[in-house]
């Protein structure tokens, strides 16, 4: 019954014609389009799309990402997001590859296959178990899987490409999977055709795609009819991820070798489309088939923004004018942004055209009486977030000052960061509190407090932003491009830079405000948007060498001391000023500030209330959606910020800034006493996280001595996968440690049992 | 009586509300006096809780006329209603968790210094007025709300409700938690609020904690009125009939 929210609601309770499980006009709408885009690509680039081999091409593709989308069709209809799957397909085409070939382990293709079976299995419990059991929101589990996964393959294989072509000889029935046949197109497309008519039916015609429908509408209800909802989303997350394992297989078959780039940022392909195939980001709906004709869509966008306008252009050769062929391009790292338009675009028109927006136009251009829209119960939607504990009575006040300091949540910040940075005492005496270090250590601390100080606003008030890397690399771009290729002077480039992430912040909050998009979705599409529109501005150009007025930002007090002209000398006085630079200031200044105005304001409170329980806050007469739009901005403001520091600092621009440091600032939070789920989060606490975090980095690559005289560093290719597992780490501690108050029950009750057992 | 004494102070009049598909409320009519305790009653999803939901303004009514003291009033929200005297107490007690007791108080309204900052002392001064008014037991005014129990969230939610001095409370689902101690307790505070004056409506399955407290019970059936007895002139067999069969 709960399923009939799936389609055709609303008709009348005659059993007339069922509504459509597999097709309907979105999928017919999405053909057209489609058709529209291909001649437009034919007409433009005839040398490429006026091709049948160009067909071929882009089917090919799309079968890989197509694959992964009939996967990802499952976790969105649970109301869940996968953003994996890119870095499992890297993953388990580089375990294949080290597994298979001859330069590592050589062994044979049956024991490879399963392998990467068994891989895509675990990695897809690991993923349902993170949010059904340990209730890991599904984008921060995932995010973390990708990172560890992106760790794993670098781990792997060394950073270094893998190849055995000579060896896949010996086993042509795997390796044809990725060749052509006989009749002219690549078996990859015959793949790709069997799993969208299994999913599709799966999803459309069994139980399982029922239930999978039903969890997704609502989670509640479902549980109440009896749907094991944790099996079924658990379900949904192996099928991603097993999807996810046959494109990667798919993509050795073709490649007999994989590059450390494998599968990067095919989420964004894979998500988007999957949302321009139909289906809602608010769960309950979508079609394997829209999402496969979704996939071939967005990856015929992806050619055509790649491929390019053929031009001729005129030049003068010895005062001969003569015409010259060539291709207007994008360089290769701006695509995303388009993609991350295209899913917005997709996020947030599917709700308009669902509820019956496309009549209501026709209607309107065509002058005749305008439908009437029902409403969705969205009120429904936003319920789900209060959370009551009840019954928890125990927790008292705290007596003493060293209880009333435990009793913080940023308590085990502080413990911890005292902790690490006593280790690394411990281990290089000689090193670790000497000047270099810990100017090394403060410049990088002070990157990632900037992002945390504005990310505990956006995450107390209950939203996420994941676009912070992004849009540091953004204003670093701009910057970087209006110093050098501009000349402008730094009083007007560093204004240029903060107003590019000023326009980021004011997308994401729009978004998440007004549009109402999940932040993670809005944030996740800024994330690509300006990561995307960075590569543009630098492409291919090397930007360094500017003014030393601007790169004064970067320097530490000594150097801009001595600038001045008064050197600092000797003693405590250039100890400090050596250690501590003119970006360390200003993160002082600025969290100072920050803290006080969220500890201490009205303003602060309202950020607390919005993120303890919203609908709550509205009816006491805030505006919260105020408070969540400005959070946002700010969050972009000070990443921003973060970003012209990067500039001055390294006096240079790498389009590789920021990148991870989103995972960094939320970790920072975390640690720091924020919840995921909003409504805590200190300025102080996600400073002592964020230095807690700097701290692990540090030590992660300390150069250990050995008594013998040795010494040892721990694979700094594994980096990724130690940071993913401490974000995760942080966050099941703070859902299960702290929110659940699972330690001071435990304590209580053993102390209950203990007391009893004394009596006795 | 206190009931049905001139123009009742609060009146709703055909009132609609639908959810998409969902028709919640059709063409629903309501009225109460000053100074009385109306039981409002029904099966689950009989649209008790949507009705005054659209009276507070939580939700906005698709049709019908609300009048408070015979004044027609157009609630875009619950402060609308509050600067009217109407205030709720939601079944989840619309709390914050994360803050505690003071903040939860004052949540929205907490008082300024230099018009920026919250004036804490202040803030936890008058809250522990206002709880001891009630006689309401919380620990401490820094006891963060969720963890508290039931019944005492409860306490905060009331507490906050009544600092407003409002005079129209509308209880929602408010015994459904709770000890049968805490019950007693809520029903004697609903007492000494009607000999204040204050109109009350209280949602409840629990017709003993009606029959207890109240002046009045009106029946709602899936979206419509099912009819409505006074307390004296009835038994609790009766209204069970009506919830049932939704005789007039
Ligand atoms: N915010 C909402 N969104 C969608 N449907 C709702 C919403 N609130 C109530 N409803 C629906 O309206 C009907 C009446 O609900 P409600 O007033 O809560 O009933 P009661 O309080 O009498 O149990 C129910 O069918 C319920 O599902
Ligand atoms: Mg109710």
């Amino acid at each position: 019954m709960t399923v009939a929210a799936e389609s055709g609601m609303r008709r009348s309770t005659v059993a007339g014609r069922p509504p459509a499980e597999l097709w309907g006009g979105w999928e017919a709408g999405l053909l057209l389009l489609m058709g529209g885009l291909y001649l437009a690509g034919a007409f433009v680039n005839p040398a490429f799309f006026g091709t049948s081999d160009a067909l071929a091409a882009v089917l090919r593709d799309a079968a890989r990402y197509g694959v992964m989308a009939v996967g990802m069709t499952f976790v969105i209809v649970n109301r869940e997001l996968d953003l994996s799957v890119g870095s499992t397909l890297g993953f388990v085409s580089t375990l294949f590859s080290v597994a298979y070939a001859p330069s590592h382990a050589d062994a044979g293709i049956a024991v490879a296959l399963s392998v990467c079976v068994a891989a895509g299995i675990v990695v897809g419990l690991v993923n349902g178990v993170l949010v059904t059991f340990l209730r890991v929101p599904a984008f921060i589990a995932t995010l973390s899987t990708l990172f560890i996964g992106r760790g794993l393959v670098l781990g792997l294989s060394g950073g270094n490409t893998i190849a055995f072509g000579e060896k896949a000889a010996s086993d042509p029935w795997f390796f044809q999977l990725g060749e052509t046949n006989a009749l002219g197109f690549n078996n990859q497309i015959l793949i790709f055709l069997l799993v969208a008519l299994i999913g599709a039916v799966a999803l459309g015609k069994t139980r399982m795609g029922y239930e999978t429908a039903a969890v997704g509408g609502n989670e509640q209800a479902a549980r109440y009819a009896g749907i094991g909802t944790a099996r079924a989303r658990i379900r949904s997350y192996v099928l991603s991820a097993l999807a996810a394992t046959l494109a990667g297989l798919m993509n050795v078959a073709q490649d007999k070798g994989i590059t450390s780039q494998n599968g990067q940022g095919a989420e964004l392909i894979v998500i988007a489309a999957v949302i321009v195939g139909g289906a809602s980001i608010a769960g309950g709906r979508g079609r394997v088939l829209g999402s496969c004709l979704g996939a071939v869509l967005t990856v015929l966008i992806d050619k055509v923004l790649r491929e390019g306008v053929p031009i001729t252009r005129t030049i003068d050769v010895g005062g001969v004018p003569m015409e010259i062929g060539a291709v207007a391009q994008l360089p290769p790292g701006a695509v995303p942004a388009f993609l991350g338009l295209l899913l917005v675009g997709a996020v947030l028109i599917e709700p308009w055209a669902t509820s019956g927006g496309l009549a209501r136009l026709r209607a309107r251009l065509t002058r005749t009486p305008v439908p009437v829209v029902a409403p969705r119960g969205d009120a429904a939607i936003e319920a789900a977030r209060t959370r009551s504990h009840t019954a928890l009575d125990h927790r008292g006040i705290p007596k003493g000052p060293i209880s009333a300091f435990l009793a913080r949540r940023d308590a085990a910040a502080i413990l911890l960061t005292l902790a690490l940075w006593l280790t690394g005492l411990a281990l290089r005496p000689d090193f670790w509190a000497g000047l270099d270090n810990s100017f090394a250590m403060l410049t990088a601390f002070t990157e990632i407090a900037i992002l945390s100080v504005g990310l505990t606003f956006v995450i107390a008030a209950g939203d996420i932003d994941l676009s912070v890397g992004s849009v540091l690399a953004l204003s670093a771009a701009v910057a970087a491009f209006c110093l050098k290729e501009l000349e402008l002077a730094p009083v007007i480039a560093i204004p240029l830079a903060l107003l590019a992430g000023l326009a980021c912040g004011l997308l994401n909050a729009t978004l998440t405000t007004r549009f109402r998009l999940p932040s993670f979705v809005a944030t996740l599409s800024t994330f690509y948007i300006a990561r995307g529109l960075a590569a543009w501005i630098v492409a291919g150009r090397q930007l360094s060498g500017f003014p030393s007025s601007f790169t004064l930002i970067g320097r530490s007090l000594a150097e801009v001391l001595t600038a001045l002209g008064a050197p600092p000398g000797t003693g405590w006085w250039a100890n400090f000023t050596g250690a501590v630079s003119v970006q360390t200031l200003f993160l002082f200044v600025l969290a100072g500030i920050a803290s006080i105005v969220l500890s201490r304001t009205h303003w602060g409170q309202m950020v607390y209330a919005t993120g303890g329980n919203e609908r709550a806050s509205r009816y006491a007469g805030i505006d919260t959606r105020r408070v969540r739009f400005l959070s946002l901005v700010f969050s972009s403001l000070c990443a921003a910020c973060a970003g012209v520091i990067y500039v001055a600092y390294l006096r240079s621009f790498n389009p590789a800034a920021g990148q991870l440091r989103e995972l960094d600032a939320i970790a920072s939070v975390i640690v720091g006493g924020g919840s995921i789920f909003g409504g805590h989060g200190t300025i102080l606490g996600s400073l002592a996280g964020a230095a807690a975090i700097t701290l692990i980095r540090s030590l992660l690559s300390l150069q250990i001595l050995l008594p013998g005289g040795g010494s040892y560093v721990l694979p700094q290719h594994w980096m990724n996968v130690y940071i993913g597992l401490i974000l995760i780490l942080a966050v099941i501690a703070d859902i299960w440690l702290r929110q659940e108050e699972i330690l001071s029950r435990f304590l209580s009750a053993w102390r209950r049992r203990s007391s009893e057992r004394d009596i006795r | 009586m206190t009931a049905n004494s001139g123009a009742p102070l609060i009146e709703m009049r055909h009132i609609d509300k639908a959810f998409g598909p969902v028709r919640a409320l059709a063409g629903v009519d309501f009225h109460l006096g000053a100074g009385e305790i109306l039981g409002l009653v029904g099966d689950n999803s009989a649209g008790k809780s949507t009705l005054m939901k659209v009276l507070t303004g939580a939700y906005r009514r698709d049709g019908g006329e609300i009048l408070v003291a015979g004044e027609p009033v157009d609630f875009a929200s619950p402060r609308d209603s509050r600067e009217r005297g109407i205030e709720m107490i939601y079944q989840d007690f619309a709390l914050c968790g994360n803050m505690d007791v003071g903040q939860n108080i004052f949540l929205g309204r907490w008082p300024r210094r230099l018009g920026l900052f919250v004036d804490r002392n202040r803030m936890y001064g008058d809250a522990a007025r206002v709880l001891d008014r009630l006689k309401v037991d919380v620990n401490s005014v820094h006891a963060k709300v969720e963890s508290l129990s039931g019944g005492r969230q409860q306490s905060v939610a009331i507490a906050r409700a009544l600092s407003f001095e409002p005079k129209v409370v509308i209880f929602d689902e408010p015994t459904a938690n709770l000890s049968v101690m805490a019950t007693a307790k809520l029903l004697e505070t609903m007492a000494e609020l009607k000999r204040q004056g204050v109109s009350q409506v209280i949602i409840s399955h629990r017709l003993t904690d009606i029959f207890e407290v109240g002046d009045r019970v009106m029946v709602l059936k899936r979206g419509v009125n099912a009819g409505e007895r006074l307390i004296k002139a009835t038994t609790e067999k009766d209204v069970l009939e009506l919830i049932v069969a939704g005789a007039a």
